[in-house]
């Protein structure tokens, strides 16, 4: 077996550990190239931008903790930007496990560092189960559906959510999911109701919503960390996302060279087979 | 009997559902049914995860007992689930470690175990990903190629290293990138999809709603 | 007939576009005071339009008209894996994805279980199905426990062939994993919805040596199986499985129906993109928007 068919057949271990060599070596060595940032993007900022003082946005908390490196810096992003335009926030979730403590441990804070108060200035409302249900159910009904907010206090006793009473009050939707929600609060919540909805998602996600982008039904969409590093940079705040983006560049640029390196042998292979023949 | 009060149930609530959506709410009935359907959903919704708990609870418990293959792997299960679920439905006001509050063991074993634990499930995609492009990515055909290539452009196109790479080759081809691949031919592939498969969503819900698909009730 | 289903695609878009012509503008004048929401007619007329084309074309199949249906490799594939497993003396592992079963594709997955269980009830070849919601549990071993007593195979039927495994998705995830390991199936069958997990199943399945089936309709997970399984069904290929694999005229009468709509959304989006590229597309665009 000469060296192009050791590479044809490489045993996948050596995959392995070339990517864990590539992901851990640019927190060593930082590179920090300049990220460009994209017309979806500036939409979804654009957007947030245009919303006067005091507006209400609901912000949502749809991912597992698993993808907490992709989509967390996308809503401590929309954290910032909100709180810092004096934007008053309430949140949910669609996923049990993690999404309510997520939602309430990121949330509180960044309410914390912007001085603001919970009940006035940002609610919890938590998790119901049925999320299809859910998201109709709170086009009628914020209350029927959540009676309380995550800690068990009714919600007629939280001033901001005397103000909501469902989406006709809600200025924006500012998503942030790792999973089909997504599909739902588009077809469901801005086609019934209307309501703007912009989305943060995961980067294996990001290229089927172009299509809802280009036809309106989506404000501006933020595709995985990249997606967060270039908002970082709208914001004038460098955060995790723009650390992330050295590692992110160079497992691409890993992935690149082992295709590259796997038709070669691929090829190299067909030939010498060819002149065995 | 068995057959016959599901198809009549799923047909009811799926016709409330589908024509509510072109009633006012606070008009007519109908608009004032939905909600209430909604409502009793979320409800159903929350006492089927009983369900999930004394499966598991089943699966695990007979593994253990019979000795089968790979038992303690059930013990382990058993175990954490009733480590991680008994102190959450304590009421904290019993002591902070009960509940699901900061500083109570559920948060504890959620924060410093169950997280990092997924989070390097999820993280192990980056491996997956790398070994199956190195196996399948390749140029086998003249369609194998273009994705090759395409792929190979929306890669470097995603990241500042790539970026650079591609602005040192042309300043406009990362926006070109935007323009006609993202937002080109891969939007158009998207569209075709997705309403290929929203029409065979619509027409199963329909067969469903109909009672002519009954498969997934175990019939036909 | 067969002439008649040629030009019946042009007379109801014509239909469709008289309807939002002449219709719309005259309920949209009272539209505030109705109960009824004028403003989504165009929605609900696309609505009948859809479900008329769906009853007639299962109508004509009840009738007895032949229906002609692509083959779709992935669908004949399940047979041959299953007779694969069936000579391996391995098990066939299904996962109906990892989405509730308020999900169509859920729906879609279960109806797949069903036809997928016969099979291994037929030859009587172990069957295991893990699944991550308790009502996705409850409606798949209702839909295997009557696959396995239709062919009076009622003993070879274990309730915990469907089996509740985590709610978590990376949870769910590395216990089928684990599973894949240890119990290495002769095939792994994915169909439903898959998010993250579909790449860390498919590899895993992979490295084990099992011919691999999988069917979506997410098209970002899409690219992921078609690297690493051997057939791949896209979109409306895993709802058209169930009626394909029933062989039933009545079941096929809903795909004939539904790939008859798509003649008229074609037909829709030619007409537009004319419209639009002369310039005069505003009121036709107009039409396809809800309120």
């Amino acid at each position: 077996m000469n060296f192009w068919n050791k590479i044809d057949t490489l045993d996948r271990r050596w995959v392995y550990l070339l990517v864990a060599i590539s992901v851990i070596l640019p927190f060593i060595l930082p590179v920090k190239l300049p990220v460009y940032i994209t017309p979806e993007t500036q939409q979804l900022y654009d957007a947030v931008e245009s919303l006067p003082d005091s507006s209400i946005v609901m912000l949502t908390f749809d991912y597992y903790p698993s993808t907490i490196a992709e989509t967390e810096p996308m809503s401590r992003v929309a954290l910032h930007h909100l709180f810092r335009k004096n934007i008053r926030i309430v949140t949910v979730t669609t996923v049990p496990l993690g999404g309510p403590s997520m939602a309430e441990q990121v949330t509180r804070e960044m309410a914390e560092q912007y001085g603001k108060v919970y009940g006035v200035d940002f609610v919890n409302l938590g998790y119901k189960a049925n999320y299809v249900a859910v998201l109709k159910g709170m086009g009628s009904s914020i209350e029927a559906i959540y009676p309380t907010d995550n800690l068990s206090t009714p919600l007629s006793e939280l001033p901001l959510m005397n103000e909501v009473k469902n989406y006709d009050d809600i200025d924006f939707i500012y998503v942030v999911a790792d999973n089909g929600i997504v599909d739902y609060w588009i077809s469901i919540v801005n086609a019934l109701y209307g309501t703007p909805v912009g989305c943060g998602v995961t980067a294996v996600m990001a290229p089927k919503f172009y299509a809802f982008v280009s036809a309106g039904q989506m404000t501006g969409l933020l595709g995985g960390m990249k997606g967060a590093a270039e908002y970082e940079l709208l914001l004038g705040q460098p955060a995790r996302a723009t650390t992330g983006m050295d590692a992110q560049s160079l497992m691409h640029l890993l992935i690149i060279g082992l295709v590259l390196m796997g038709n070669i042998g691929y090829f190299a292979g067909r030939r010498q087979k060819g002149k065995k023949a | 009997m068995r057959t016959t009060v599901p198809v009549v149930i799923a047909f009811l609530s799926g016709l409330v559902l589908a024509v509510s959506i072109f009633f006012r709410p606070d008009k007519t009935i109908i608009g004032q049914l939905e909600p209430e359907l909604l409502v009793w959903v979320t409800i159903i919704g929350g006492f089927t995860l009983f369900l999930g708990a004394v499966s598991i609870t089943r699966v695990n418990f007979n593994a253990v007992q019979r000795r089968k293959k790979g038992w303690g792997y059930s013990l382990l299960t058993l175990i954490s689930v009733f480590v991680m679920a008994l102190p959450s439905l304590l009421p904290s006001t019993w002591s902070p470690l009960f509940g699901d509050a900061e500083g109570s063991i559920y948060d504890w074993l959620f924060q410093y175990l169950d997280k990092p634990m997924m989070a390097t499930m999820f993280g192990m995609l980056a491996f997956y990903i790398a070994s199956a492009a190195y196996r399948a990515f390749r140029a086998r055909s003249a369609e194998a190629t273009i994705l090759l290539l395409t792929a190979t452009l929306v890669m470097l196109w995603r990241v500042p290293m790539g970026e650079a790479f591609l602005r040192s080759i042309h300043t406009a081809l990362p926006e070109w990138i935007n323009t006609y691949v993202m937002n080109g031919v891969n939007m158009a592939v998207q569209r075709g999809i997705i309403i290929g498969a929203a029409l065979g969503a619509a027409s199963m819900s329909l067969r469903i709603i109909l009672g002519i698909e009954r498969t997934y009730m175990g019939k036909g | 007939m067969l002439k008649n289903s040629k030009i019946i695609p042009i007379l109801i878009t014509a239909f469709f576009l008289f309807l939002f012509l002449t219709v719309e503008p005259v309920l949209a004048r009272d539209s505030e005071e109705s109960a009824f929401r004028t403003e989504r007619i165009n929605a609900l007329v696309l609505v009948l339009v859809f479900s008329a084309a769906v009853l007639l074309y299962t109508r004509w199949a009840k009738q007895g008209k032949t229906l002609f249906v692509r083959k779709i490799p992935g669908i004949d594939a399940v047979e041959e894996a299953v007779g694969r497993a069936t000579e391996m003396g391995k098990p066939v592992l299904f996962i109906p994805g990892l989405q509730e079963l308020d999900d169509i594709e859920t729906i879609a997955a279960i109806s797949i279980l069903g036809r997928v269980a016969r099979i291994t009830a037929q030859y009587e070849t172990p069957l295991l199905v893990p699944v991550r919601y308790p009502l996705v549990l409850a409606a798949g071993q209702e839909v295997v426990e009557q696959a396995y007593t239709e062919l009076g195979k009622r003993d070879a039927y274990n309730r915990d062939i469907v089996r509740y495994v985590a709610g978590e998705q990376m949870a769910f995830t590395s216990t089928v994993n684990g599973m894949m390991m240890r119990e290495r199936p002769a095939a792994n069958i994915f169909m439903g919805a898959f998010f993250a997990e579909s790449l860390l199943l498919a590899e895993t399945g992979n490295a084990a040596g099992s011919i691999q089936i999988a069917g979506t309709a997410r098209p970002e997970q899409l690219p992921f199986f078609i690297a690493a399984c051997d057939y791949t069904l896209m979109g409306e290929e895993l709802y058209a499985a169930s009626s394909y694999l029933s062989k039933e005229p009545l079941m096929l009468g809903g795909l004939k129906g539904q790939d008859f709509i798509k003649i008229i959304i074609v037909i829709l989006i030619l007409i537009g993109v004319i419209l639009v590229s002369f310039n005069v597309g505003g009121w036709y665009y107009k039409l396809f928007e809800m309120a």
